[in-house]
């Protein structure tokens, strides 16, 4: 791996994430899953290289995958490397003008690994993909996903991210919104202990006129963890009634915890309705004493309110299911670090 | 029943509680009156646990034993309730989850066994039908959206179902119109028992045409600055604060 070809904190877009770093300490040799497909299929145009010239892992990537999956219907996939394993999977997700599919990545690993994902979604007219992932990477686990959605007209794209574990993860998802009335709702729950670093980073190309997206993430950090949350909508001078609204809410509940956030609009069309939130702190005192003083023990106190507060990341998610792993997944991390 | 010796607490180093003696026999009421300022909730935060405050000198007996090393929910559990007087908004959490898992943590304490969820509904219900409370209210967040008067019956509603020992009531009037107060009071009246004791603090006299108590007492600058039956109320009701505090200074 040439280390050279790999974004650095000096490129804004990377200022809270070293990559370089975290990779120079695995021992990784490229590897496959055995997905096999033919690489002379792939578009290997990186979306947004004039713009924000932040497409090396993308090319990575195209260069080295040899795993491509072509999706058209219900898929679960199961994404884990192993240790040492190098890692290029191609995700490609075609979603037919009227049709709805859902897409689970589950994704892990064991011991040191770099995973550098790719998953180009296109979502015909009237299309909808419901795309939910569940990251539960090792400690030593390096994992990077860029994932491009181009959302046509009345069409809708619905994620969900949950991440549970991770040495690094960089979950980075461009959305272009180029057909009138789309929808693209992002949602996103970071749990992270330890030493983990999890980095969020999201484009919203807004191209189109009375589209909606909303990105609703909620982070939980603790230890000496790290979170990241970057957030641009971008609303072109045609996308006029754009409704576009942004929220990253973080509790950190120690003393070394670290969130940085940062949310930007960048508005050229004059009728449109925007908005971000974005909020760091404590878990409240008033509350937890309230509930301490009817009986209940202070971790259970305090795993209540945690789960209140990231419940609003999953009030959005259509699949009752999944809004019930996403639960287990909350409630069993709680019962350890609470 | 409880029993407070020579209280003296703190809050950022400022002495707001300076030397409290207290003592309530099972079955009383007693009623703390005193001015804004004179250390009321502070008494009330003390005595329920909240931690930002320090007790500089002096106890907390109850039934006997000394609770200042107990955190809040070792006293709920030990049967100690505070009616708060600004009930907290809890978005997110569901009244009847936030009943259940403070009914069975106060009942595992107790060494009793867990209500399931049926036993746990029908309990809810019967106290809810008791106390004239909607129980469509528990299907809503904690307190969330509330009026005042929502608010002060849900405390009632939480103690009935905690049926607690010795229940403080924290200016339980304050924010509510008559109607509100006489439901209120209603549902505390209800609950007195000869084995339960109450501390009703109020500033002003009329919540205890409703809540009589056996003993009232008047609080002062940290310290109780006179005792008397529940004529001292109305005394201090036509007089207002003044004159005490002048005759005890």
């Amino acid at each position: 791996m040439q280390l050279d070809q790999l974004p650095t904190p000096k490129s804004e877009r990377w200022k809270f994430t070293n990559l370089p770093s975290a990779l120079k300490k695995l021992e990784i040799s490229p590897a496959a899953l055995g997905w096999g497909g033919d690489v002379a299929l792939l578009n290997k145009d990186a979306p947004g290289a004039a713009q924000y010239q932040d497409t090396q892992l993308w090319d990575l990537n195209s260069e080295h995958t040899q795993d491509i999956k072509f999706i058209s219907a219900d898929e679960t996939l199961e994404i884990s490397a192993q240790d040492g394993q190098w890692l290029s999977p191609r995700i490609i997700v075609h979603v037919k003008s009227g049709e709805e599919l859902t897409l689970i990545e589950n994704q892990s690993g064991q011991g040191a690994y770099w995973k550098n994902q790719v998953v180009q979604i296109v979502l015909e007219p009237n299309a909808k993909l419901n795309h939910y992932r569940f990251i539960g990477e090792t400690e030593k686990g390096v994992f990077t996903t860029f994932t491009h959605i181009k959302i046509a007209r009345d069409a809708r794209y619905e994620a969900l991210n949950v991440i549970s574990g991770a040495g690094l993860v960089r979950n980075q998802i461009y959305a272009d919104i180029d057909g009138e009335n789309a929808d693209c709702t992002l949602n996103g729950v970071n749990l992270l202990s330890g030493t983990q670093h999890a980095d969020t980073t999201i484009t919203i190309e807004h191209q189109a006129p009375h589209c909606i997206s909303n990105q609703v993430y909620k982070n939980v950090v603790t230890d000496s963890a790290r979170g990241v949350f970057q957030g641009k909508v971008h609303v072109h001078r045609p996308a006029q009634k754009t409704d576009g609204y942004q929220l990253s809410n973080t509790l950190l509940l120690s003393d070394l915890a670290e969130m940085d956030t940062k949310p930007e609009l960048e508005i050229y069309a004059d009728d449109v309705k925007c908005s971000h939130g974005a909020t760091t702190g404590q878990l409240d005192e008033d509350p937890l004493f309230y509930l301490r003083a009817r009986g209940i023990p202070e971790n259970t106190a305090r795993a209540l309110l945690i789960e209140a507060f990231l419940g609003e990341a999953l009030e959005r998610v259509s699949d009752e299911t999944i809004q019930t792993r996403a639960r287990e997944i909350i409630s069993d991390w709680l019962k350890e670090h609470a | 029943m409880i029993k407070i010796q020579n209280l003296h607490a703190e809050i950022d180093g400022n002495d707001i509680l300076k030397g409290i003696d207290l003592k309530i026999d099972p079955g009383k009421v007693h009623a703390i009156m005193g001015p804004n300022g004179s250390g009321k909730s502070t008494l009330s935060y003390v005595l329920a646990g909240r931690e930002e405050y320090d007790v500089t000198q002096g106890d907390i007996l109850f039934n006997g034993e000394s609770i200042l090393e107990m955190a809040p929910e070792e006293r709920a559990a030990a049967g100690l309730f505070l009616a708060f007087q600004y009930p907290v908004e809890i978005p997110g959490v569901q009244m009847t989850t936030f009943l259940k898992t403070a009914l069975n943590a106060v009942r595992t304490e107790r060494g009793e066994d867990e209500l399931d969820a049926i036993d746990f509904l029908k309990l809810m219900k019967k106290t809810c039908a008791d106390l004239g409370i909607n129980d469509e209210m528990m299907k809503r967040a904690v307190n969330s959206g509330f009026s005042g008067g929502e608010k002060k019956r849900n405390e009632v509603l939480q103690m009935a179902m905690l049926q607690p020992k010795f229940a403080v009531l924290d200016e339980t009037d304050s924010g509510l119109d008559i109607d509100a107060l006489k439901i209120v009071a209603d549902g505390v009246n209800k609950l007195r028992a000869e084995d339960r004791s109450f501390l009703v603090i109020t500033h002003y006299q009329r919540l205890l045409d409703y809540i009589e108590p056996d003993v009232v007492h008047v609080l002062a600058d940290g310290k109780i600055i006179k005792t008397g039956g529940p004529e001292l109320a109305k005394e201090l009701e036509a007089k207002g604060y003044g004159d005490i505090l002048k005759d005890a200074a």
